[in-house]
């Protein structure tokens, strides 16, 4: 996201009176400006380089959790926290927790958690599945079976091998499939809205390796 | 617009122009409300789309995927009220965007206010409205939706479509409607209208108009018009029947006034005859009043004459009855004289034949001389006389006719008041004119006489036993104050006086303007010296500056109780002398001068308002002028006396006089004198003696048989030889102006038979005698 470019053309906003008869560019951005101003954004964001990708991948986790009901599973009913665990290696740096600083889905404060055994992320809503953790992703989906934990990984094809949403990149963009399968197998109920970005959906289970 | 039109034409009018404007009233107001509605639903409509269009590309945004974006904004092509739509990223960027068709443009967004969602705003007919994107109560990007004004505009046009053809549909109706309101409204108006005009041209007030098919208030206006025209056809009838009977009546009149002219025409005739008669006789009065001025003086001056020689005792003494009775036939003959002076002036004024000289006449002077002058009879009956003048005005009158009208007024004040009265002469000025008064303390005139008081003859009853008067000074001054302009009037009530009042036009002051004129009878080595007796200071400085001006020296005494004094060292060469004086009258310095052996002989030039030049000459005075004194006048007359050729004097002096008696009552004087007297009794005689011998001096009447005594006048002094004949004419003929001038410049002396004269003619006499004796030694 090029914030930059709202910098480069500050000019316009400083004569909006006069920019709505031009064409829209300039107008566009100063009705931007003005929200971003009411929604307490930091504009100095907009000096900063282009997201990395593990800020990306640590956005849509969060974002993630809007798009998924964990009201038949057994995780809402467990303490007030929204954890958003990392299994294994940590590849986000402290990306993660800038990124789920002060958010809360629900109501809920969303929290990250960093964990090195499977049996700690029962009480996670979402978990990220490290691609150190890739010679035990079986053991992980046992553990897990029914505890209704949203699983993602960036390990190649995880939605095939079990996991649910499974982090792609297509060029530098970072994409996902789902399977949707093993999420409602999980007791979990995933929006259309998130299986509409979604690169691949998978509606059956899969026999996994 | 409507006023050429009829009115059913104007109902027409009214009717569509009515419900037009009504219909367009209510199209305009539903086409607006329904933009208004349009509007509303068209932002409402917009705003459920972009709430969709926005929570359908959450995730999008969220994950950055803008091909979900365009996917969910495509789905808006079944929607064919949006003509574009967009969204954006928070940092500004286009994330999707739709267009309906190819512009591609992207229009002007509203701004959002703080705290807002959504915001939307109209350029022309299309909405672009905002709407901010927000996941979990925070905003990832806007969504814009902009209308598309094309289903306005077609909804607009439809409606005025709709508009129009009902405008048009309810118009025909109207018009229906109105073609039938003719038939009921306009249509009886219309036929009442040509009833009227087809009444009004053809005078025909026998039609009716009908009210078929109308009713209210058209029924009462047919059966009004009809009533009407039964009225004006009943009242036309009447005047025709007027008029037939007025012609026959002209008809009748005009051959009675045809009889009457032939009538008058008869008589007008006899008329033309009297009017000749009347001319006749009005020319025979005239000449009656002239000759009659002549004819009865004439034996008057005899008898005059005569009753005064008499009681000289020349031929043999009186015994004192036959003193008594010639003493009274003197006064009533004097009385007679004056009651026929006072009855010709009356009938000169009335026969129009007295000339007035206008002039500026001072109101002061002239109450001061009058008064002067009545002062001496009123002290004998020990009245007291005083004036009040209030502005010093003055009044255009001519002023000797003005001292008559004072001195008549006053006049008879003195003599009708008891003894003890007052009398005041009072002027002033009111309203543009000045008011004269002369006002006594006498009985009063009751009412019942003020008005005949002013008719001639008629006298006082009161008054009756005493004989003054003539019964005329009234009607003579009322007449005169007439001829002046104005009017006498009389306010009196018995037992407190009496006032009579008249007012004359105010005239303007008049200043002496001083010629100078170098005096060719003067010689320029020895100025001649005049004495001026004059108390009034002003008239003394007029007198004196006017003599200067021509060269003379001037001596003034202004107290004449000196003046004899004064005269006799003084020895002037002349006096002038005032009569009007105070502490003693010009008359009695007159005396005294004459009676001084030093000033016997110096001439007097008498200057007086009181106009009685017979009275100067009686008492010897030389010359006597009237104020205020005319410069020429003034200095012609000290011409004559200064520089007179002396008479040659043998004393023998002819009268020319055609009545037996004057003759002989003239030459009786005259013998008695010591002169020797010839007579001619015509102008023939006259003419034929002086041409053989030549006299000292002529008295000359001026009416004469054969020759007249203009004639002989003009005669002698074309002639060399007579042209310095000394003439004194005494005369009893109305003297015109011209005449009077003329015998003023000719001859010597000027004797009125009206006025007592046989001393005044004495004296003269006695006075040219005298200047010859001088001449001689």
């Amino acid at each position: 996201m090029s914030l930059v470019r709202v910098a480069d053309s500050i000019d316009c906003f400083v004569l909006r009176s006069s920019i709505r008869r031009r064409a829209g560019y300039c107008a566009r951005l100063a009705v931007l400006l003005l929200a971003c101003a009411s929604f307490h954004l930091p504009v100095s964001r907009a000096q900063q380089s282009p997201p990395s990708e593990y800020q990306v991948k640590a956005a849509y986790l969060y974002n993630f959790g809007k798009f998924v009901d964990w009201s038949a599973t057994s995780v809402a009913a467990k303490g007030d926290g929204f954890q958003i665990c990392v299994l294994g290696q940590d590849p986000f740096g402290p990306a993660l927790d800038a990124a789920l600083a002060t958010q809360s889905i629900d109501g809920k404060n969303v929290m990250a958690r960093r964990i090195s055994k499977p049996q700690g992320a029962v009480s996670c809503r979402i978990l990220f599945i490290s691609s150190s953790e890739d010679h035990q992703l079986k053991g992980i989906f046992t553990v897990l079976d029914g505890a209704g934990v949203l699983t993602v990984s960036d390990i190649p094809q995880f939605s095939q091998r079990g996991g649910m949403i499974g982090f792609t990149l297509d060029g530098n963009r970072v994409r996902f499939e789902v399977n949707l399968a093993t999420a409602e197998a999980a007791g979990l109920t995933l929006s259309s809205e998130l299986l509409k970005v979604a690169v691949a959906v998978r509606r059956n289970t899969s026999s996994g390796d | 617009m409507f006023t050429d039109h009829s009115i059913s034409k104007k109902l027409t009018w009214m009717n569509m122009l009515v419900s037009g404007v009504a219909l367009l009233i209510a199209c305009v107001a539903l086409i607006g409300y329904d933009l208004v509605t349009f509007r509303a639903v068209a932002v409402s409509n917009l705003s459920t789309q972009a709430q969709i269009a926005a929570s359908n590309s959450i995730s999008a945004l969220l994950f950055d995927d803008p091909q979900a974006a365009q996917n969910t904004l495509s789905a808006l092509k079944t929607a064919p009220n949006i003509k574009s739509a967009g969204i954006y990223t928070l940092d500004g960027h286009p994330f999707a965007a739709y267009w309906r068709d190819q512009g591609r443009q992207v229009p002007a967004l509203p701004s959002m206010a703080p705290g807002q969602t959504e915001a939307y705003e109209f350029e022309g007919n299309q909405v672009v409205l905002v709407r901010a994107i927000e996941s979990e109560g925070k905003p990832i990007g806007m969504v814009y939706m902009q209308s598309d004004s094309q289903i306005l505009n077609a909804r607009l046009r439809r409606y005025a479509g709709i508009c129009a053809i009902v405008l048009v549909a309810s118009l025909l109706a109207a018009l229906l409607v109105s073609s039938m309101f003719r038939r009921t409204v306009a249509e009886p108006i219309v036929r009442l209208a040509e009833i009227a005009r087809a009444v009004s041209r053809d005078k025909n007030y026998s039609v009716r108009a009908t009210a078929n098919g109308s009713g209210g208030e058209l029924i009462v206006l047919v059966d009004a018009f009809n009533e009407m025209l039964v009225q004006i056809q009943e009242r036309d009838g009447a005047l025709q029947r007027g008029r037939d009977e007025l012609e026959q009546r002209v008809q009748e009149r005009t051959t009675e006034l045809e009889t009457a002219k032939k009538e008058v025409e008869e008589h007008s005739y006899s008329i033309l005859q009297a009017k000749e008669e009347l001319e006749r006789a009005s020319k025979f009065k005239d000449q009656f009043l002239s000759t009659m001025s002549h004819e009865l003086r004439t034996p008057l001056n005899a008898i005059l004459g005569f009753s005064d020689l008499l009681p000289d005792e020349r031929y043999g003494p009186l015994n004192e009855r036959q003193r008594r009775y010639v003493t009274h036939i003197h006064t009533s003959g004097q009385h007679l004289l004056n009651l026929i002076n006072d009855i010709l002036d009356l009938s000169k004024i009335e026969a129009g034949r007295l000339e007035l000289a206008f002039e500026s006449v001072r109101v002061e002077t002239s109450f001061r001389e009058v008064l002067d002058t009545l002062r001496p009879l009123a002290d004998k009956k020990s009245h007291t006389l005083s004036h009040k003048v209030e502005n010093d005005p003055y009044v255009r009158a001519d002023a000797t006719r003005f001292k008559q009208v004072l001195m008549n007024l006053v006049g008879n004040a003195i003599k009708f008041m008891p003894e003890g009265g007052h009398i005041e002469l009072a002027a002033r000025v009111m309203e543009g004119q000045v008011r004269v008064e002369v006002r006594d303390t006498g009985p009063g005139i009751p009412a019942e006489e003020q008005k005949r008081i002013f008719e001639s003859f008629y006298r006082l009853r009161q008054s009756e036993k005493s004989a003054e008067g003539t019964g005329l000074g009234l009607a003579i001054t009322q007449r005169l104050v007439e001829m002046h302009g104005g009017e006498l009037r009389l306010e009196s009530e018995v037992g407190h006086g009496s006032c009579f009042y008249f007012s004359l036009p105010i005239a303007p002051s008049i200043r002496e303007t001083l010629a100078q004129r170098e005096h060719p009878g003067l010689k320029a080595s020895e100025p001649q010296r005049i004495l001026v007796i004059e108390d009034d200071l002003a008239a003394a400085q007029l007198i004196e500056s006017q003599l200067v001006s021509s060269g003379y020296e001037v001596v003034t005494c202004d107290q004449p109780q000196r003046a004899a004094e004064v005269a006799a060292t003084l020895r002037p060469n002349a006096i002038t002398l005032d009569l009007l004086m105070k502490p003693i009258p010009g008359w009695e310095v007159l005396g005294q001068l004459k009676r001084d052996p030093l000033t016997a002989n110096i001439p007097v030039i008498v200057i007086s308002v009181a106009n009685s030049p017979a009275m100067g000459a009686i008492l010897g005075a030389d010359e006597y002028l009237a104020k205020p004194v005319d410069r020429a006048v003034l200095l012609a007359a000290l011409e004559r006396c200064l520089g007179a050729q002396p008479i040659e004097l043998g004393r023998s002096i002819l009268v020319v006089e055609d009545d037996d008696a004057t003759r002989e009552v003239i030459s009786e004087l005259l013998t008695s004198q010591g002169y020797e007297v010839t007579t001619a009794s015509d102008g023939a005689q006259a003419r034929a003696q002086i041409a053989t011998t030549l006299p000292t001096l002529v008295i000359l009447d001026l009416l004469l048989p054969n020759v007249n005594g203009f004639e002989l006048l003009v005669e002698w002094r074309a002639n060399t030889r007579t042209a310095d004949l000394p003439v004194f004419v005494l005369t009893s003929k109305d003297l015109t102006q011209e005449e009077e001038t003329y015998l003023r410049a000719h001859a010597e002396y000027l004797f009125h038979k009206q006025q007592p004269w046989q001393e005044a003619l004495a004296n003269q006499v006695r006075r040219v005698a005298r200047l010859g004796q001088m001449e001689n030694a």
